[in-house]
């Protein structure tokens, strides 16, 4: 940004506007030296009137050429209300496109600010702004020694790739999960889905009495159903501790809890007591304590 | 039931992500090849480019190539095509390589003093360059050809001089050469 200076003009007695109408009139314009060929110049006036005073804002600078050397490339304006008046804000941005053949001052030309107050038309001009422009280069168009008396054409810069990038490790991030969740559910996951189901079966039963022990039963053939992979009957306990080895310190118990689950299922003259509960309770810790790796 | 409900939502998941996901490779992918094309084309390999579909990168970098290879009126061309296409940093590029064509192409014309097709390419130049840096005003290289192609039209305008009446030409010649030379627009 610009270090902008302050250009202040004093109006009064100099303008052609109706006494009182003008309160205040101020031209912010940039350091007046320094300017190259293609340089834009901002110009910001400021003005403030009376209530019943009106800037024409039809008869400000319009964009497009303004000599064979200066564009207006911008011009905004904006009304705001003070305490009785008007404050307007001008702004202007000006290219410059002189090519000097050495340091040249050069003037944006000045113009008058139409205003209108009960019917009357008045003007406020705007001065000229003088500023310097200095050259590129040498006078003369000529080549260097390598050959070159132009800058070389703008190659285009490589494409980003950047948004395809991040979108890729997002959805195959996301896939991924995706992925695992499923080999979870179908039990490719055999140690993770290994690792909780007497703990779950535990947390289940804990506060739980003879009086559901049908609850009790199904929690522990559920633990022995998932590591099992599909539904554990008695008659494979063998097979299931061939295959789960760590298991087989507690073969006895697992009989028992078959035989005990068959009576209770099938069995007419099952009468439960708490030392059952306490058995059933026993062999979910073992086991848990055998899937926690502690035995 | 509730077990195949989730499993079929999960596998649907998978497959619209996984969907998606290849979909952003493929888009990465394409765009490595593009930019592969774009070095290739800089580094003066010729590329195929499909003008209608290529984007404006490629077509500007094969531009290059083409002026690279003094195919001054397919460069033209290329760079017509996408002078309304891309941002606005890409449109000044776009102006000021076209720039460059005219300048170059008046610059010869000079040198075989054929001043009167190096005129209107000059003034071409000019234009290109003005609306380049009206898109970028720090856009350095074409302030610095715009600032050749001006100081090259009253050397040109002095060769005209040559060939006319010497008296004539001497009235002109001190018109612009005395003194502190005036600069141009």
């Amino acid at each position: 940004m610009k270090i902008l200076l302050l250009f202040f003009l004093v109006l009064a007695g100099c303008s052609n506007t109706e006494h009182g109408a003008v309160r205040a009139f101020t031209v912010h314009t940039p350091r007046p030296f320094g300017y190259v060929l293609g340089d834009e110049i901002p110009q910001q006036i400021i003005l403030e009137t009376a209530s019943d005073v009106a800037l024409q804002t039809g008869a400000l600078p319009i964009k497009g050429t303004i000599n064979r050397w200066l564009e207006l490339k911008q011009a905004t304006w904006e009304k705001t209300e003070i305490p009785d008046g008007w404050r307007y804000v001008i702004d202007l941005n000006y290219q410059v496109f002189y090519v000097p053949l050495e340091v040249k001052m050069l003037k944006i030309p000045g113009f008058a600010l139409q205003l209108s107050q009960q019917g009357k038309i008045s003007s406020q001009p705007v001065p000229d702004w003088a500023f310097t422009v200095a050259p590129l280069r040498e006078l003369a168009v000529r080549k260097d020694d390598n050959g070159e008396y132009m800058r070389p054409d703008a190659e285009p810069h490589q494409i980003a790739s950047t948004n395809a990038q991040i979108a890729f490790g997002l959805s195959a991030s996301l896939a991924l999960a995706i992925a695992g969740y499923l080999a979870y559910l179908y039990g490719y996951f055999p140690i993770l889905n290994r690792s909780n189901v007497f703990k779950q079966a535990l947390r289940k039963i804990s506060r739980l009495s003879k009086g559901d022990i049908g609850q009790i039963l199904a929690a522990v053939h559920y633990a022995f159903n998932q590591l099992n992979g599909k539904p554990l009957f008695q008659v494979q306990v063998a097979d299931f501790l061939s295959r789960h080895p760590e298991y087989a310190a507690l073969k006895v118990q697992l009989e028992w809890f078959f035989a005990y689950s068959n009576r209770y299922h099938f069995g007419h003259s099952l009468v439960v007591i708490d030392d059952d509960v306490v058995r059933l309770k026993n062999l979910c810790q073992h086991c848990r304590a055998i899937e926690r790796g502690s035995r | 039931m509730l077990r195949a409900i989730r499993h079929g939502l999960v596998w649907a998941s998978l497959s619209v992500v996984g969907a998606i996901s290849l979909y952003c490779l493929y888009t990465w992918h394409g765009l490595n090849v593009e930019n592969a094309t774009i070095q290739q084309l800089l580094s003066g390999q010729d590329v195929a480019v499909e003008q209608v579909v290529a984007k404006p990168q490629i077509r500007l970098a094969r531009a290059c190539y083409l002026k690279q290879k003094k195919r001054y009126d397919e460069a033209l061309a290329t760079l017509s095509a996408i002078m309304a296409v891309g941002d606005s940093a890409l449109q000044a590029k776009v102006r000021y390589n076209l720039g460059n064509i005219y300048l170059e192409q008046a610059v010869v014309s000079v040198e075989n003093n054929d001043t009167s097709r190096a005129m209107p390419l000059v003034m071409l130049a000019k234009q290109a360059y003005r609306q380049a840096l009206a898109l970028d005003s720090q856009f350095w290289d074409a302030k610095y050809n715009l600032e050749v192609a001006m100081r090259l039209l009253p050397e040109m305008e002095r060769l005209d001089l040559e060939n006319e009446d010497p008296k004539q030409q001497k009235a002109e010649l001190w018109t612009t050469v005395p003194g502190f030379p005036r600069g141009l627009p």
